[in-house]
Formats: C-alpha cells, structure tokens, sequence
C-alpha cells in the first residue's frame, strides 16, 4: 500500500466551453471493512475514505458521504460544466485524518 | 467528617477496580480482535452506519416522506449479474434541469441486503450541469440496489434494479 492516497483524474482531452464534462476519478486507498469476531463486529479505527468533496476554482461543486460500502480503490464519476477555464480539485478524507488530493487543469480548446 | 473521608474512601477503591477491569480488558481485546499492535478502545464502529435493516435506513434519512416511483426519470446501469460483490460499478442518472432554480439536491446509493444499507451520499450543486454520478460499489449478497433522488424543493423519487451478486464482497 505503498501508494495509499495516489489520485488519478481523467478528463476529455478536448473540452468546448459550455460542454457538459464527465470526469472520472480514482484514489488508491484500502476501504478497511468491518471486522467480526464470534458474529460480533470488531471496534476499531477502521480506515476508509468518508468525504469526498470537488471544487472548481476553490468553488464546492459536489460533495460526497461515503462509507465502507464503497469498493477498494475507489472510483467516482461525475459531471461537471465548466463556463472558464480553471483548476478542478479532489480532495478525498479519510477516517485517520489523511487528506488525499489530486487536481487537473481545465482548458478550452 | 469522618464520614466523609469513609466515602471517599470507598470511592477510590471503587475507581480502582474499574480500572483493573479495564486493564485486564486491553490486556485481553488484541486477541480478541486477532491484530496485535491495533490501537484498541478508540475505535469508530460506532461512527459508522448502523447496522439495520433497509426499511430503518429508509426512515432514518427520509422520516415518513413521500417517496415517488422515479423509474421514468432516474436511469440506473449496473450489471444485472456481478461476479465480483466487491466491485460492482454504478452510475446513476437523473434527467432533471440542472439550474438554480430547480436541481437534484441529493442522490442516495442504498443496497437492501447489505448490513448498513447506505452506500453512500452525493450532494449535489448547479454548477454540474447534469445530473450524474458513478461509483463502485460493494454487494453482501443478491440485493435490491436503490437510488434516491432528493430535489431541490424536497421530493423523492426513487429507481431500483436488483443484482444477482455471485461471490459476496461485504464483510461491513
């Protein structure tokens, strides 16, 4: 796990103004799920990625609650319609305080 | 005062034993949980989704609101069989306006058999320019998978599609 908190982000290679963008994204992370012992789930400080949020040039566009019914390595698509180019940011939380963030550039062709 | 001191007394000794029962306790959990080294007793089960049924989970987010058939609206894809529980891909689209005057405020990813139903939570805004949002999500077993769609004035509409789920992918 050596690449825990790794994010990747695919946009369209071309975007026009005005388009309606699909972004996709994925994080590297484990989505530790829960633990039982004798049928009786384990109390621990499990770790998974609980808030996902999305921000367009420092403006909230989504935000997300997620919980440990969310696969490993975590994928999430969304649209998006970006009216200036600017900088798409991800930030993904986790349950022991990491903060995982990735960005990509939106230009218009 | 004599009295007094008594009861401190015997409080403290009471303090005490608590204490040597926790001790014992720790001294205990880490084979109990199998992971040595994992701290113990700061755990966040409980901040977790409850374990419940699906009908709870519905009236814990919803309370006792309306919810309307949205088949017509909200356009489910995800695989009618999936091998793998552990990763079954999900998109969820609304056809509704994306405008500030009326858009999908909230989608809801909610697995009936799972043991915490809710999958997970997208508030949404605006600025998306569509209603629309994948993710992967993990199946116990063959579940109903719902999607609930809150708009902007407060109505529900709801979609769901059930999955054949071949190899379970839940512990959780």
């Amino acid at each position: 796990m050596a690449e825990i908190g790794k994010v990747r982000i695919r946009i369209p290679s071309s975007i026009k103004r005005g388009d309606v963008v699909r972004v996709r994204s994925l994080v590297i992370h484990p989505m530790e799920i829960v633990q039982r012992r004798d049928g009786k789930p384990v109390d621990k400080n499990y770790l998974f990625i609980h808030k996902v949020t999305v921000a367009y040039n420092g403006r909230e566009i989504l935000e997300a609650e997620t919980t440990q019914s969310i696969s490993e390595n975590p994928f999430f698509s969304f649209t998006f319609k970006p009216t200036e180019p600017g900088m798409l940011r991800i930030t993904f939380l986790d349950t022991h305080g990491g903060k995982y963030e990735g960005t990509a550039e939106i230009k218009f062709a | 005062m004599e009295a007094r001191r008594e009861v401190g007394r015997v409080s403290r000794r009471a303090v005490l034993r608590v204490l040597g029962l926790l001790g014992v306790s720790a001294a205990a959990a880490p084979f109990l949980a199998g992971a040595p080294g994992v701290a113990v007793g700061q755990g966040n089960l409980g901040a977790l989704q409850p374990e419940e049924k699906v009908d709870a989970t519905m009236q814990r987010l919803f309370g006792g609101r309306p919810i309307k058939d949205g088949s017509s609206v909200i356009k489910m894809e995800l695989p009618l069989i999936a091998e793998n529980g552990s990763v079954v891909p999900i998109t969820v689209e609304v056809q509704s306006p994306m405008t500030p005057a009326s858009y999908v405020k909230n989608i809801y990813i909610i697995s009936d058999k799972n043991r915490r139903p809710l999958n997970a939570r997208f508030s949404l805004t605006p600025d998306m320019g569509a209603a629309s949002i994948g993710a992967n999500l993990r199946l116990g077993e063959t579940t109903n998978v719902r999607a609930i769609a809150e708009l902007n004035d407060g109505a529900l509409l709801m979609a769901k599609r059930e999955v054949k789920v071949t190899v379970g992918g839940c512990g959780g």
